[in-house]
């Protein structure tokens, strides 16, 4: 179940890509709803456990109050909850630290920036996002002091043209490097950056390097597929147990994805930088 | 300042292109008794097409797919609505469900499942010589064409309505169908023209989100913009000379937003997101309590035809 449209090339469109995955590697029966509404959230949830699907992907934060009203009707699913809160009988959470890797696009973004402004655009603030921007400022700060940062919420995950507008505020505002945690929304987004001359953005949640090759220094990424299959086997052979699943750099499914062909805009400083901060967090399996 | 002032111009009237376009449309459709909440949908409806003609034949073929594409779901409304004589407002609401619904399934269809990035050619920016040199309002003379064709329908739909005898037969219908019918005023086809005219409309103000302004398509990407549009259209007091400065007004407030949010960060977002509703709310209770809608608006082509 996702919140959004599965071809947003972004969150949505990569829990799609998990889903496939595990129908063929498993060869098992899959179903995908798009669910916007609590309402509809909660109904759909409790329609595919009533169906027999042994494991539900509520995908997003958003899904956490809805499965744990439903599950005690149906105490045989597992439900899993991408960016989840807590553990609550069978509603495991599947937790992405994803700033341990936009921590280390923030690194970048401190190195490359010249207007010392960065400018964040998120749909709505759920905490995962804003942990993950958070992590981001950080990262810029611990590489450049000086530097300013925004940040604009849109209150949507779908208005593309408000994530152009967005954009090119910031950009007026003065900022030359842009992220964003906006699914399809930041589709505007990107197309700002095109037509604005020398600014940089990076991607989230999925390699979103073919949207803008020119202009993506990197993607702070989470595949989705692994993290989906690799519970999914569990389920199948039966040795699932409810837990908190938490995924980092150290996992390899949170990954920071640098764009190969902008590397040269980077210093050798900022590079040494960037892959010493990521040594540290996948030793301490923590961000710094 | 100066700049500042100019680039939130700029963005106000990019932002309002759309809302323009589909509140003008609107208008013709409710002077004619209907309203439809269908334009949603047809808006949707005009930006896939507007993406799927463009990506195949450029920015002008996207602008004739666009309006096609209006046209098919205006007309599907039209039959629903004003031949059948069903309730405006459920029909309308199904129509805009079932263009979402529909526009994501030919979209996945014709580009995939997992969404593309479409980059598609678009409209620049056209200065007009002279004009967008001036200091302040310069930006509103550097606009993509479509900006400049919704700012001068608007005259042109006023002389349409008020000077024309197509005109003077369709506002008949919207305000006393009843005894329009009774002078041989052909109700139903007028209104329906009317809405067809109106559903056109839509899919250009779609062709103008997607060629105009992103430069892309998404799902669901008109985002409540044709409801806005029928806000507008009610604070224009159902006049297209009004119209023109509230979806002005309308553009200018959604643009704020972001604006505001990138430029005083001081100010928590969740205030700056209110704003454009809190003046809506402001300019209805004072200004548009004068405004007059189309008497017989809403009602069913049966009960004003007698039939």
């Amino acid at each position: 179940m996702t919140p959004g449209s599965i071809a947003d090339a972004a969150w949505n469109s990569g829990a799609f890509q998990g889903l496939e995955l595990i129908q063929d590697s498993l060869q098992v029966q899959i179903s995908h709803v798009e669910a916007r509404t609590p309402g509809e959230q909660e109904e759909a949830l409790r329609a595919y456990a009533r169906q027999g699907y042994a494991l539900i992907f509520g995908h997003g934060f958003e899904f956490q109050g809805a499965a744990e009203r439903v599950s005690a009707e149906f105490p045989l699913a597992i439900f899993i909850i991408t960016s989840g809160e807590q553990l609550r009988g069978n509603v495991a959470p599947m937790i992405f630290r994803l700033g341990e890797a936009t921590y280390l696009a923030g690194l970048v973004a401190g190195g490359v920036t010249r207007s010392n402004v960065i400018g964040f655009v998120g749909g709505i603030e759920l905490p995962p996002i804003r942990e993950a921007a958070d992590a981001w400022f950080a990262g810029a700060r611990a590489s450049n002091p000086r530097v300013t940062t925004r940040s604009t919420y849109l209150n949507t995950f779908d208005d593309v043209a408000a994530g152009r507008e967005a954009a090119v505020a910031l950009l007026r505002a003065g900022a030359d490097i842009l992220t964003h945690n906006a699914d399809q929304a930041a589709l505007g987004l990107f197309q700002a950056v095109k037509e604005a001359p020398s600014v940089y953005v990076f991607g989230a949640n999925l390699d979103q390097t073919d949207l803008a090759p020119e202009r993506v220094l990197g993607s702070a990424v989470i595949d989705l597929p692994r993290a989906f299959l690799a519970v999914a086997r569990e389920v199948q052979s039966g040795t699932f147990t409810p837990h908190v699943e938490s995924f980092g750099l150290a996992s390899g499914v949170v990954r920071y994805e640098p764009n190969p062909a902008l590397l040269h805009l980077l210093s050798s400083d900022i590079q040494a930088r960037v892959s010493a901060a990521r040594d540290s967090i996948i030793a301490n399996d923590r961000a710094p | 300042m100066e700049t500042e002032i100019t680039a939130f111009m700029a963005s106000a009237v990019r932002v309002a292109t759309p809302l323009l376009l589909a509140a003008l449309g609107e208008t013709v459709a409710e002077r004619g008794g209907v309203i439809n909440l269908g334009i949603e949908g047809a808006m949707l409806a005009g930006a896939l097409g507007a993406a799927i003609g463009a990506s195949a034949g450029g920015p002008w073929a996207g602008v004739a797919a666009a309006v096609v594409a209006g046209l098919v779901v205006g007309a599907l409304f039209a039959l629903v609505a004003v031949v059948a004589g069903a309730e405006q407002i459920i029909a309308g609401t199904a129509t805009t469900l079932g263009c979402i619904g529909l526009t994501g399934v030919i979209y996945r269809h014709h580009y995939g499942p997992g969404g593309v990035g479409l980059t598609l050619p678009t409209f620049p920016a056209t200065a007009i010589p002279g004009f967008s040199a001036l200091p302040i309002l310069g930006p509103l003379f550097r606009q993509s064409i479509l900006t400049y064709a919704a700012f001068l329908l608007a005259p042109a739909l006023w002389w349409l309505l008020w000077r024309t005898r197509w005109g003077l037969r369709l506002r008949a219908a919207g305000e006393a169908g009843l005894q329009a019918r009774t002078r041989g005023v052909p109700v139903r086809r007028v209104r329906t023209e009317g809405v067809l005219l109106g559903a056109a409309l839509a899919g250009l103000a779609g062709a103008s989100l997607v060629l105009g302004q992103v430069g892309t398509f998404a799902e669901r990407m008109t985002a409540g913009r044709g409801f806005i549009a029928i806000a507008i259209v009610a604070l224009g007091g159902w006049n297209p000379l009004r119209v023109l400065p509230a979806a002005l007004f309308f553009g200018a407030a959604l643009a704020l937003q972001y604006v505001l949010q990138a430029a005083v960060p001081a100010v928590p977002y969740q205030v700056v997101l209110i704003l454009p509703y809190l003046l809506t709310l402001l300019v209805l209770t004072t200004a548009a309590g004068r405004a007059k809608a189309p008497a017989d608006l809403g009602r069913r082509a049966a009960s004003v035809e007698g039939d």
